[in-house]
């Protein structure tokens, strides 16, 4: 029998696929709860040295520690709050996506919150003020009766002037 | 008075904006707030990675201030460091190694151990030798409890076994002033 190339390279690179595939580390849990609370862990947790990966993305050493580590204590039976709470102690508050609310961070929610405020309140007086210029009728409030003779007498001149 | 708030008020902004993004264009990128500075270091029974019959416990960083370096034969920054970490040991700073052992799973791939140990020889053997002793951190557990992230990571711990400083990254004579030597009286 003689196999063409094709078909050699094909069963080849299919070979590599599958042994690629199998020497990756697969975690899977039983209980569908725990296994929930290890997915939900893998995509909280942060890489404490890649930046902005979860351990779930990540192939670094340290992350890959850190998921085993995760999969370990959830297969344990620690709650999801426990393992947050390991992983804090070890590398901080950094290790976890969510910001804890402390006096410091709560400033995230207040600025944005506060800046729309204020500009409702700029936007609000800007109108009243721009409305107090005018009367009931809408008209300006300064009449011709206000200005006194002398300044009419100047006005007429000024007129006849550039007649 | 209007006119002069209109050209200081977007002044003073883009001033702020400048400045600010200014500070970030030299600011160190990594986050780098330690948990274990100040907090005794954990506890741990660790064996020697030339003899493992050896043990070490907490009691070998008692009485003495010791810098606890975690490297591996693996890490090229390690090579960088050692010449400058021997140097210091010749100062009479007392050095122990904490071996960071590189493996996906510590559960296979296990490189035998007069392989590494041979390795380990080679390596200080080129660059120098700054340890007293290498504890074998076989599964990187007692790194994980010391928040190591890799190598090389170096601790400072002082008479009582507390951590003084947690430093990422290689040790070079700049690091050196500015994090460790005001614990070792030198300004």
């Amino acid at each position: 029998m003689k196999l063409s190339l094709p078909i050699v390279v094909l069963l080849i690179s299919g070979w590599i696929i599958a042994v690629a595939h199998a020497t990756e580390t697969t975690y899977q849990l039983d209980d569908p709860a725990k296994q929930k609370i290890f997915l939900e862990l893998k995509h909280e947790l942060r890489c404490p040295m890649c930046q902005n990966q979860t351990i779930g993305d990540s192939n670094a050493m340290i992350a890959l520690d850190l998921k085993r580590k995760t999969f370990e204590l959830v297969e344990s039976g620690k709650s999801k709050q426990e393992v947050i709470d390991y992983m804090k102690a070890r590398y901080g508050e950094f290790v976890h996506y969510k910001p804890p609310v402390t006096p410091i961070t709560i400033w995230l929610w207040l600025l944005p919150a506060g800046f729309i405020v204020v500009a409702f309140l700029v936007m609000f007086f800007a109108r009243r003020n721009a409305k107090s210029d005018l009367n009931e009728a809408g008209e300006s409030p300064l009449k011709s009766e206000d200005a006194s003779p002398q300044d009419l007498e100047e006005a007429d001149k000024l007129l006849d002037k550039y007649k | 008075m209007k006119k002069i708030l209109l050209f200081l008020i977007p002044l003073g902004a883009f001033i702020a904006v400048t400045g600010f993004l200014l500070k970030g264009l030299y600011s160190e990128p990594r986050y780098e707030v330690s948990v274990s500075v100040s907090k005794p270091i954990p506890d741990f029974e660790l064996p020697d990675v030339m003899d493992p019959k050896k043990l070490y416990t907490k009691e070998t960083f008692l009485g003495q201030k010791t810098l606890l370096n975690v490297w591996g034969v693996w890490c090229v920054t390690c090579a960088v460091e050692l010449p400058y970490l021997t140097e210091l040991r010749k100062q009479g700073v007392r050095i122990v190694g904490l071996y960071y052992q590189l493996n996906n799973d510590p559960d296979f791939d296990q490189k035998p151990l007069p392989q590494l140990q041979w390795e380990i020889r080679q390596m200080l053997g080129k660059h120098g030798n700054p340890y007293q002793f290498n504890m074998f951190d076989k599964d990187r557990s007692y790194g994980m409890d010391l928040g190591v992230t890799g190598a090389p990571e170096t601790f400072l711990i002082d008479e009582l076994g507390v951590v003084k400083v947690h430093h990422v990254g290689d040790l070079n004579t700049r690091v050196w002033k500015e994090k460790f030597s005001m614990y070792f009286g030198e300004s």
